[in-house]
């Protein structure tokens, strides 16, 4: 093997870059370490970017999880501030329906309160009128501060942030091992998936973000971390049905919220526990199709005739307590591990469990112990310090200065990349717009290519949004792969097209029918009919889904 | 109303049958709601491509080797020689112009720059054997216009030993296109490239071409006829072909304006945008009228029906979560097995569902029920049995079962 040493060590290495990893990558390089952070694949390629992107007010958890619920309303609370364009404050409801029990809302309201969560029973009438797609049967409903969150461009702002703070980032870089001598951790052994080329590279410690990977990682130090891989599968619908949050009003069970988000809306999930050799390749069932419509119609009843563009499902890492190997007594809350004192390993530690939604908290446990470990005294900061993107402005003034209002395409983009947008080239040749459905123009393909650590297409989708909407990159794909051509050659832009498109198949297979399936089909015309791809890799491998 | 022939879908076998009929002075309507194939075409027709994943040299020998269900195997082989010597002519009596022999496939160029077998080939559209003249070929695209591929089709060139140029053009009636970024798609410059803007597109072409000793340019001229493309040729004077687009198909909307404009002439009624919502079918198993849309509660009658329908597309065929259906008469769709079993896990792998469209006997009558359907045919990618994609024969169906048909209703009066 050759294995090449670089020369740089870091104070600390962070592995895995979903929500977590990339937060804990913003906190430790703000409090002045020398931060790497690695990921196997891509940005939120694992259960970050395979959720609701709900922003819990924390109410679904404060019957059954008091602490779950109160983190989440403080986090709510602080993302709203922090993160604004990666937020949209929807406000949510929990409705009763005739099946259920009005009882149980009066538990939930006062658990909510217990919680430090401003729920308000409103009359279901009231409720109907603010949000129409809620079915017109209920009989209660509550009103709680959820909303909406993009995990993308939450983590790439996370991301951005720590570089500004001086972190190196690589992905693509997957842990091959851990540098492990006499009990100690002293860095990683990466393979770089593009080469396979395998490097060292030294560190005072090692932060395991790894989500349900985490697992394998921690197993490379000899140490055992009893994780229960629990599969979640949403449908995406082809356009925003409800623009409240719509939860149902009972312990939670399968597909009981409905979450509008950026142009669609979602529902989920089902939860089972899978295999752990089954999560690097979740495939959402037909069973698990049918209960999400099912359930998913109590709520909101045009779902039944609405397009669904696609289905696909993440795996929530949840963490067996250490004295529990059965797993019955899961743990739903952040678990920060100090393998020094828990298995006599120095120089490692692990942060899991937990969720989107507490990930800055996550990030904080994580860093504060780093920096117990390696002696420096630094406050966090990250709670109060505005993430990139999300500086603080006043668009009625901004407005004011246009002679004329933003055009839809600006405004795709504003709410894309807010502050930042500024940085995207502008001109008549620029602005051709290459996603019709989402209006990502050639100007911010460019721009991502050049700062947001774009390789291939679903990248590019994470950071723009691209092949996202309605025709799920039947059209926009071939048009972006042109643009990435220039930048990495055409035999790659091919080979990542094809894997694209394959990528875009997996979640449209499962609910390819109507107008889905008229989409498939109009799709395999393009690129197989009338642009004669298919046949430069016999069997196209879809990495990276 | 009453026609001696309706037809259920206005894409190319619906034109193709309907255009045969009202040449032998029959009353004939098409309803048309408005989407079809041809909205991709390739500028290209497929008659037979490719079999169980081999190339086919001679499409008429090869229809012999094919399953008893396909459409081709119902017509047999003598049949299918029959009416493909007739499409070159019956194209050029509605004003295409086709070219490329019979009995052996071509190539075309792809807008990524592959090639894949084809049986017909527009006029104006380069194949591979074109190609073979060519020292120096200049690709010619025009500013903002995402649906061709230049720098793919460069590559295509160099391969074959060519040696390419790529540049891009624009005139005042592009730039003026250019600032509504939603405009730039090939039919919406193919509607501006008339008169003056065509003369300022062809003196941006030439100016581009250099010395080159032909010209490709993405398939942007020509809407509604060849005439404007026979004037770029004349202006240029250099040989000058089309390469296809990616939707939306200026070649595909030339040919759907020209059989309908020709259809309308011969006294056809085109109903545009309209939709069969249903029909009854009688206890003899015969269809009594039709309704659609527009028309509403007034019953269409005819003496015979064609359903010349697409397939999922078009909406000839429908899929929900568990079924399959033909909307209009509820007729039998042939389907494998559930959901699961409609798809393959690799996208351009042979996707069963592709497979999938009305039943059919021997003389494409449609059955209902395990019954034939009398008086109502079924034409073109609405019936199953066969894989147009995979197979390189979307069109060649299309216009084989519509001329086969139309001549079965003319010989039955």
């Amino acid at each position: 093997m050759n294995t090449q040493q670089t020369p740089k060590a870091y104070d600390v290495i962070i592995i895995g870059a979903g929500a977590t990893g990339a937060g804990t990558a913003r906190d430790c390089a703000m409090r002045g370490l020398s931060t790497l952070l690695v990921e196997r694949l891509d940005f939120t390629a694992g259960a970050t970017g395979r959720n609701h992107g709900l922003l819990h007010s924390g109410a679904r958890y404060a019957v059954t999880d008091g602490e779950s619920a109160s983190e989440c309303i403080k986090e709510n609370m602080i993302l709203r501030r922090i993160a604004r364009n990666c937020v949209e404050d929807t406000g949510g409801f929990f409705v009763t329906l005739p099946e259920d029990d009005l009882d149980y809302q009066k538990l939930f309201v006062e658990s909510c309160h217990k919680a430090g969560i401003n729920a308000e029973a409103v009359d279901p009438k009231l409720a109907l009128q603010m949000e129409p797609a809620i079915n017109k049967d209920i009989i209660g409903a509550v009103k709680v501060p959820d909303g909406a969150v993009d995990p993308f461009r939450l983590t790439t702002a996370n991301v951005i942030d720590a570089q500004r703070h001086g972190a190196d980032v690589m992905t693509y870089h997957k842990v091959e091992d851990l540098l492990l001598t006499n009990g100690r951790v002293h860095g990683v052994t990466l393979r770089d998936a593009r080469t396979g080329e395998l490097k060292n590279i030294e560190a005072r410690l090692v932060i395991n973000a790894g989500g349900i990977w985490g697992h394998e990682i921690a197993a490379k130090a000899g140490i055992r971390i009893n994780m229960f891989p629990a599969k979640g599968a949403l449908l995406i619908f082809g356009h925003r049905v409800n623009n409240i949050v719509i939860n149902r009003c009972r312990k939670p069970s399968d597909a009981d919220i409905l979450v509008p988000g950026d142009t669609i809306s979602l529902i989920g999930t089902t939860s089972s526990r899978v295999p752990y050799d089954s999560v690097d390749n979740m495939e959402v069932t037909q069973e698990e199709v049918d209960i999400l419509l099912r359930e998913g119609m109590q709520i909101a009843p045009s779902l039944a005739y609405t397009r669904i563009l696609r289905a696909y499902a993440g795996v929530r890492p949840l963490v067996a307590a250490d004295n529990d190997p059965s797993g019955r007594s899961i743990s739903r809350g952040i678990v920060c591990l100090d393998h020094a004192k828990r298995d006599g390993v120095e120089g490692f530690i692990t942060i899991t469990g937990g969720k989107l939604m507490t990930y800055r908290l996550m990030a904080e446990w994580a860093t504060n112990m780093a920096c117990e470990k390696l002696g420096v005294d630094a406050k966090c900061e990250t709670a109060e310090k505005y993430l990139p993107g999300s500086e603080p402005e006043n668009r009625e003034e901004r407005e004011k200065s246009h002679t004329i209002a933003l055009s839809t395409e600006q405004l795709a983009i504003e709410g894309r990349h807010g502050s930042l947008s500024s940085q995207i080239p502008k001109d008549i040749n620029d602005d051709a717009m290459v996603c019709e459905c989402e209006k990502v123009s050639v100007g911010e393909i460019k721009y991502a290519i050049d700062k947001l650590h774009v390789n291939n297409l679903v990248n590019l989708r994470r950071r723009t949004r691209l092949g996202m909407g309605t025709c799920q990159g039947s059209i926009c794909a071939c048009r972006a792969s042109a643009i990435m051509s220039k930048r990495f050659g055409q035999t790659a832009a091919l080979t990542d097209l094809e894997s694209f498109v394959n990528e875009r198949w997996k979640g449209m297979r499962p609910v390819a029918w109507g107008q889905t399936l008229v989409e498939a089909e109009f799709s395999a015309w393009i690129y197989e009919g009338v642009c004669g791809l298919g046949n430069i890799n016999e069997k196209t491998i879809c990495d990276n889904k | 109303m009453k026609y001696d022939i309706i037809i259920i879908g206005g894409g190319l076998s619906g034109l193709v049958a309907g255009l045969s009929l009202a040449k032998e002075n029959k009353r004939v309507a098409i309803v048309s709601l408005g989407q079809s194939a041809l909205h991709f075409s390739s500028g290209s027709l497929g008659l037979l491509g490719t079999v169980d994943g081999k190339a086919v040299e001679d499409p008429l020998e090869a229809v012999k080797t094919l399953p008893a269900e396909h459409p081709y195997s119902m017509l047999g082989a003598e049949r299918v020689k029959e009416l493909a010597v007739k499409v070159k002519p019956f194209f050029a009596d509605a004003g295409i112009t086709l070219r490329g022999e019979d009995s052996r496939n071509s190539e075309r160029m792809t807008p990524m720059g592959e090639f894949k077998r084809c049986w017909l080939t527009l006029d104006d559209f380069i194949t591979r054997e074109d190609l073979s003249k060519y020292k120096k070929v200049a690709v010619v695209s025009v500013l903002s216009f995402l649906d061709f591929y230049p720098d793919f089709v460069a590559s295509g060139l160099r391969k074959l030993g060519i040696e390419p140029s790529v540049s891009y053009v624009t005139t005042p009636e592009i730039d003026r296109l250019r600032r509504s970024t939603a405009e730039m798609r090939a039919t919406s410059i193919g509607r501006q490239l008339h008169g003056k803007a065509l003369d300022e597109f062809a003196d941006a072409v030439m100016k581009a071409a250099g010395d080159a000793d032909a010209i490709l340019i993405p398939c942007v001229v020509g809407m509604d006829d060849e005439e404007p493309v026979k004037a770029l040729r004349a202006k240029v004077g250099k040989p000058l072909y089309c390469v296809a687009t990616t939707p939306m198909s200026v070649a595909g909307q030339r040919m759907q304006t020209q059989l309908r404009r020709r259809f309308e002439r011969l006294g056809g009624t085109y109903l545009l945008g309209d939709n069969v919502t249903d029909g009854r079918i009688s206890e003899n198993g015969e269809i009594e009228y039709i309704h659609t849309v527009n028309i509403g509660d007034e019953k269409l009658v005819a003496d015979s029906y064609i359903l010349a329908s697409g397939d999922f597309f078009s909406r000839g065929i429908i899929a929900e979560p568990h079924r399959i259906y033909e909307p209009v008469f509820g007729l039998d769709v042939d389907v494998d097995g559930d959901r699961d079993k409609w798809f393959d896990r690799n996208f351009f792998a042979e996707q069963p569902y592709m497979k999938f469209g009305v039943a059919v006997s021997d003389d494409f009558h449609p059955l209902k029920d395990g019954k034939t359907v009398k008086n109502l045919y079924a034409v073109g990618s609405v019936i199953g049995g066969h894989n147009a994609l995979k197979e390189e024969s979307g069109a060649g169906t299309a216009v084989l079962t519509a001329l086969h048909v139309a001549d079965k209703i003319l010989k039955n009066n």
